[in-house]
């Protein structure tokens, strides 16, 4: 008796979470492959799904032109830095995009469905919700990290 | 980068009928003065080095000096004296709050340790001395029962304080602890400030009532005073020693400043009347006065400060003036070095001229208050709160006859288009104007509340901005508009236009905090996602070859985007001016001038970013 608890539907949202969105988180965060995974939420099948993903040597502003103006989306990026004391380091950020001149059944799908997905994503380090571009500005994620 | 190159001072704010008190660093030629919630350090050699102190949380009433030159006391209306440093970012040393009401006067001992804070209040509390740095009492003041106008600390051993209020009365009180000792009755109005000498012998009460009194310091008996022959015709607002005690000079209504000579005996001879050069009119009623060293520096109801030199009594004073309100619009001139002219919304037009500071005020016939104001070379054009539109041809300093014209109902935003002045767009909350020189061409209905408009330089385009964010295009042919296209993309209302120098493209803000940049052939968004405001955005200009546009809000902050680069890349300027931005123009490629609430212009060098 198998059960694919993975894809079984949310009591809150109805949206049930597609194998292969972990899997390339998993690549995100272990092989390095992406810089970003965007994920839309695919009502027709009920499931989160991957979206787009994006090479490393993709940089921000290529991220941030990959999502869309008026619709929701939610997306992992992984951000490398150098601290103060001279480390390189790598964090992953979690960023629930909700532009405030998307569709209101949008935000309310998403805005959902996103603690359900979001406990996924085991290995996030920061959460980012942003209703508008200058939210999730470089800026705001250099500020972050640490 | 930026960086603040000048600041335009205001002035201090002044009421009729009460004098104001500004102080001076006894080590150097600053004085300061407190106007809305700002308390303003201005260098009296150089009136373009300006520290403004922006706190406090209600609006400041006094500022003074510790005598050593390195701490502030200010005070406000909500009875807090707050104390900081002069140096190093204004570090605050204590917070007290020490009256019920607000705070008239305020004075240091001179030892530095203890303060006297006087003013209105409830009851008992209406005076209160306690140390500086514990804020504990070092007295007990009954004897006023109405507000306390000024205070003195005597500034030699042994100390005494002088109050003196509304209740007629000058009471002498001995400690520490301070001690009610005598009162004096002398005065039949109210007394407005008290004043010892440096040298500590006498004080001086000057009054209302026209009439000065000297006391001696120790004993607080009455020794002389100010002589009627040749005295003031109005009441006296403030008093100042000299340095060396044997002068002193007095600021009354009756619009003249008079320096005394005070003989041994504690009567006083007027030496010499200063007047200040005026219209005549009450705004020239003289509300404070200080002697700093060797100026003698006089402030009229109007918001001029006069700078008299103490050992030249004749020479002619140096005039300096700003505004006292919120200054809602700036207009540059092109000239070389740069005229500014900023214009507030109680009718007052001042020009600055950029490197040197205060240049003169525009002496218009019709002082009524404006809202909208725009500035082509010789010609303004304003519009106040009535239904009249004002074209005024200004030479220097004066302003010609002004013509004006009658639209019907209140202009809410105006536009002129600049290469042919004589075409105006005016917007009424339901259409927009047409006007050519002083006569109207046409007034057009457009059947939805309109917030901004603009008109191009050539003056065949025009943009209207609407309450529900949409922006209608409209050429202009004749007298009639026809609307070409309707462009939406702002979520609030729409609160600016303007159009590029080289008129290729054109800049919309909106009260929603965002702007938005559009190409005027295609009128596709050229640069959007300028959201970085956190409040309604005021006002916008563009640099002198349209490659950077700055736009001003309520947030206080300035911010200035490349249209070349995308809108994250920007300088930002925090905190330009307190209470909002309202008014901004660019002098040259890299010079931003501002100007916002807290009546004050200043002038930012941009350093391009490598």
């Amino acid at each position: 008796m198998s059960f694919r608890w993975l894809s079984r539907p949310n009591a809150s949202s109805g949206m049930g979470v597609a194998d292969h969105t972990k899997n390339t988180f998993l690549e995100l965060k272990r092989k390095k492959v992406h810089r970003y995974v965007i994920f839309k939420v695919d009502e027709a099948k009920k499931e989160v799904v991957v979206e787009k993903t994006g090479g490393p040597a993709e940089s921000y502003e290529d991220f941030t032109a990959a999502l869309p103006e008026n619709d929701c989306r939610y997306a992992v990026y992984d951000y490398d830095f150098v601290t103060s004391d001279n480390c390189q380091k790598s964090k992953i950020f979690f960023i629930a995009w909700a532009p405030s001149s998307s569709r209101i059944r949008a935000k309310m799908l998403y805005a959902t469905s996103r603690d359900r997905f979001r406990r996924e994503l085991d290995g996030v380090h920061y959460e980012i919700q942003a209703t508008d571009p200058t939210e999730m500005d470089l800026e705001v994620i250099k500020d972050r990290a640490h | 980068m930026s960086q603040l190159a000048e600041t335009y001072a205001c002035v201090p704010t002044t009421e009729r009928g009460r004098g104001i008190l500004i102080s001076g660093n006894p080590k150097s030629n600053t004085i300061t003065y407190t106007n809305g919630r700002s308390v303003i350090m201005i260098n009296l050699d150089n009136p373009l080095d300006v520290l403004v102190y922006a706190e406090h949380a209600y609006p400041a009433t006094v500022a003074r000096y510790s005598p050593n030159g390195e701490w502030i006391a200010s005070a406000d209306v909500s009875g807090t004296v707050r104390i900081w440093g002069t140096r190093n970012e204004f570090v605050l040393k204590k917070e007290f709050k020490i009256l019920s009401g607000r705070i008239d006067d305020l004075q240091w001992s001179p030892d530095g340790m203890r303060i006297v804070a006087c003013g209105d209040g409830k009851g008992k509390s209406l005076v209160r001395a306690f140390m500086w740095d514990s804020g504990t009492n070092v007295g007990e003041f009954d004897g006023h029962s109405r507000r306390v106008l000024s205070c003195a600390f005597k500034p030699t051993r042994p100390f005494r304080i002088v109050t003196c209020g509304e209740d007629f009365l000058v009471n002498f009180y001995e400690g520490p602890p301070f001690k009610f000792k005598l009162s004096h009755r002398d005065h039949s109005n109210f007394v407005n400030c008290v004043r010892f000498s440096p040298d500590g012998s006498k004080f001086i009460s000057v009054s209302s009532d026209k009439k000065g009194l000297i006391y001696d310091a120790k004993t607080a008996e009455k020794m002389g005073e100010l002589s009627s022959e040749d005295g003031h015709k109005g009441s006296i607002y403030a008093v100042s020693w000299s340095p060396d005690g044997r002068q002193v000079l007095t600021a009354s209504a009756d619009k003249s400043a008079k320096v005394w000579e005070i003989s041994e005996d504690g009567n006083g001879k007027v030496k010499k009347t200063l007047a200040s050069p005026g219209s005549g009119g009450v705004d020239d009623m003289l509300v404070g006065c200080l002697w700093q060293n060797d100026h003698l520096v006089t402030v009229s109801l109007g918001g001029t400060i006069s700078l008299f030199s103490a050992t030249d009594l004749d020479k002619a004073p140096l005039l300096l003036s700003g505004h006292m309100k919120n200054v809602t619009s700036l207009a540059v001139l092109k000239s070389d070095p740069k005229i500014i002219l900023s214009s507030s919304y109680d009718g007052l037009i001042i020009k600055w001229i950029q490197g040197i500071g205060y240049s003169g005020r525009l002496q218009r016939k019709e002082n009524s208050q404006i809202k909208c104001f725009a500035a082509v070379e010789e010609e303004i054009v304003t519009s106040g709160f009535d239904n009249k539109i004002w074209r005024v041809s200004v030479h220097g300093d004066q302003c010609g006859d002004a013509d004006s014209v009658d639209i019907g109902s209140q202009p809410k935003d105006l536009s002129l288009a600049l290469l042919s002045p004589d075409l105006a767009l005016v917007s009424t909350d339901s259409g927009v104007v047409l006007l050519r020189s002083a006569k109207i061409v046409s007034t057009i209905n457009l059947g939805f509340t309109v917030t901004a408009s603009a008109i191009s330089p050539d003056g065949t385009e025009a943009i209207v901005g609407g309450q529900d964010g949409k922006l209608h295009i409209y050429s202009v042919t004749g007298d009639t508009l026809n609307e070409e296209a309707v462009l939406e993309k702002h979520r609030g209302a729409i609160s600016v236009i303007r159009y590029s120098p080289d008129v290729s493209m054109f800049a919309s803000g909106d009260v929603n905090r965002e702007a938005v940049v559009w190409d005027r052939d295609s009128r596709e968004v050229k640069l959007k996602n300028m959201l970085y405001h956190t409040a309604r955005i005021n006002c916008l200009a563009w640099s002198p070859d349209s490659s950077m546009i700055a736009t001003g809000s309520l947030d206080t902050c300035v911010i200035i985007y490349e249209i070349d680069k995308p809108a994250s890349s920007r300088l930002t300027i925090k905190g330009a001016h307190l209470g909002g931005v309202y008014g901004l123009a660019f002098t040259d490629q890299y010079s931003v001038v501002s100007s916002g609430e807290d009546a004050c212009v200043r002038v930012w060098k941009l350093t391009p970013q490598s």
